[in-house]
């Protein structure tokens, strides 16, 4: 359950980007997880690559077709760039549906091995040493993030959080910003769902429906949007309510409602921001 | 001498509305040019023109000798078109500095890159520093936007735009909304500001004191259209302007 915690939380991290850093809502990011779950699924069964080759392979597959889907979608903006999103993600759940000879249907892609290799290293393929590998996964993707939102390109990116026109108006090409933080969270996003095949030995339709949209959404806003740690504690959160509420009732997604909604009037900051005392962060303010 | 900023014959109709109607106007280099006109006479429509906000019916605007008609927005402000907006726009959660250090940022070169980056934020804040300190917002630098008073906001943008090392400068009613106070006090931080004039500036203006004191140049909107051109002394003289504009408010 650690492992899945850990590859939940790069999965709401990789999110994250796009919501918290660019105010970008995708109602469809199981499509950047399940797309990397199929595609590392495929490449382990039906090729002799290692994991370690396949799950970059996949990870990477995720990132340009994100950038097909981030040209089109980034066409529209607010809910409708998000209906769009959604509607990506319904139409690779589809995809994985009908298209059964390689994604086989309902049934989905079973047997899915730990491949160890190349040159006969096989450390990660155990329970334990695949732990260590999302491990290692995991704080990369936070280094690489880490950088990123403090780059350059981040402060853009917070330019489009707060005022798209004016930075447009400055002479930054947002258009293109958005298309390339789509594209690095589905490259993120889709890694989590590459790894997540080798470790569960299977992929299925679940991973690309839109019920996994939504709770990714909610681990990134219970988490604390705006951060990388944030997001990674709401997936853990998340996680472990999941499996103790479920061990009283079936209906342990309503109890996880009342948490969430509880968390957005109580809480807007997350568990991030109770846990970090206030470091004189700015509020709103006037326009 | 051929204008820094050549409109010809510039027109936008808005359905049956002509907003913008067949304005041609230059402005040279070193010049303070000030579009006047009441309300409604297309003043900001001539601004959104102009930066590729909106696209003209007919017409066509030239800036050193290239075509800007249909480039998008981003590409005419790198060419070196910097603006303020009417209404105040910057980003109210970040500090003075990071707003202006943002705008000096699209000047460098890479200013997308995503990794590393730190000697362009010296390089870029190097220059937001010193475009704060021209308007007079040194000690306000790090204090968010959207915390500051309404005439420092405006003060601010004209300081982001001033950070983008612009070779042209337009400002939208930069005294759009202050006290009287706070108009005088514009008017003297913008008058140092043009004082060695080394910048080029069209400026829309309701207020008169502002233009009077502040432009070389003055061309005069009604309905859409061009009354007339001319330096200050003429403008004031002009019998049509009277009657159209100056007229009304005495």
């Amino acid at each position: 359950m650690l492992t899945e915690a850990l590859i939940l939380g790069l999965f709401a991290m990789s999110l994250d980007l796009m919501v918290g850093y660019t105010r970008l809502f995708s109602f469809g990011h199981a499509a950047a997880f399940g797309f990397g779950a199929y595609a590392s699924g495929w490449l382990l069964l039906h090729t002799q690559l290692p994991m370690l080759c396949a799950v970059p392979l996949a990870a990477l597959l995720a990132g340009i077709v994100a950038i097909g889907v981030a040209w089109v979608c980034t066409q529209a903006t607010g809910v409708s760039f998000s209906m769009l999103t959604l509607a990506f993600a319904q139409l690779l759940y589809a995809v994985a549906f009908k298209w059964t000879s390689v994604t086989g249907g309902s049934d989905g892609l079973a047997g899915i091995p730990r491949r160890g290799g190349p040159f006969g290293f096989d450390a990660f393929s155990s329970r334990t040493g695949f732990y260590y590998l999302v491990l290692i996964a995991l704080a990369a993707a936070l280094v690489f993030c880490w950088t990123l939102v403090r780059s350059p390109f981040g402060a853009v990116l917070r330019g489009i959080r707060e005022n798209e026109a004016k930075t447009l108006a400055l002479g930054y090409n947002t258009r293109l910003y958005k298309i390339a933080v789509v594209a690095l969270a589905y490259l993120l996003g889709g890694l989590a769902g590459a790894l997540y095949a080798p470790f569960a030995g299977f992929a299925n339709t679940e991973l690309v429906f839109w019920l996994f949209s939504g709770q990714v959404l909610i681990m990134v806003i219970v988490g604390g949007s705006g951060t990388l740690i944030g997001p990674i504690l709401g997936a853990a959160f998340f996680l472990v309510v999941e499996h103790q509420l479920s061990n009283y009732t079936e209906a342990w997604a309503l109890g996880f409602g009342l948490i969430f909604i509880a968390f957005v009037i109580f809480a807007p900051e997350g568990i991030w921001g109770l846990l970090t005392p206030r470091l004189g962060r700015a509020g709103p303010g006037t326009r | 001498m051929v204008g820094l900023l050549q409109i010809e014959r510039l027109t936008r109709r808005f359905g049956g509305i002509v907003a913008v109607d067949g304005v041609s106007m230059e402005v040279a280099e070193g010049e303070v040019r000030a579009v006047i006109g009441p309300n409604g006479a297309g003043k900001s429509t001539l601004f959104n023109l102009i930066t590729g906000i909106i696209k003209p019916s007919e017409g066509t605007v030239r800036f050193a000798g290239e075509r800007l008609t249909g480039l998008p927005v981003p590409r005419i402000c790198q060419r070196g078109i910097a603006r303020t907006f009417q209404l105040t726009a910057l980003f109210p959660e970040m500090t003075a500095r990071e707003n202006t250090r943002l705008a000096a940022q699209a000047r460098e070169p890479w200013h997308w890159r995503f990794l590393g980056g730190s000697e362009m934020f010296a390089s870029a804040g190097k220059r937001a520093d010193l475009a704060l300190e021209r308007l007079g917002l040194t000690a306000l630098a790090d204090v968010p936007g959207g915390f500051l008073s309404h005439g420092d906001q405006r003060l601010l943008e004209i300081a982001m735009a001033l950070a983008q090392s612009p070779r042209l400068l337009l400002l939208d009613e930069p005294t759009q909304g202050l006290s009287v106070e706070e108009t005088a006090q514009a008017i003297e931080t913008l008058a140092a500001l043009l004082a060695d004039g080394s910048l080029t500036v069209l400026l829309v203006e309701h207020d008169m004191e502002v233009v009077f004191r502040l432009a070389d140049k003055i061309t005069v909107l009604h309905r859409g259209a061009v009354i007339a051109d001319g330096s200050p002394q003429a403008i004031r003289e002009n019998s049509d302007v009277q009657r159209a504009y100056l007229g009304g408010l005495s």
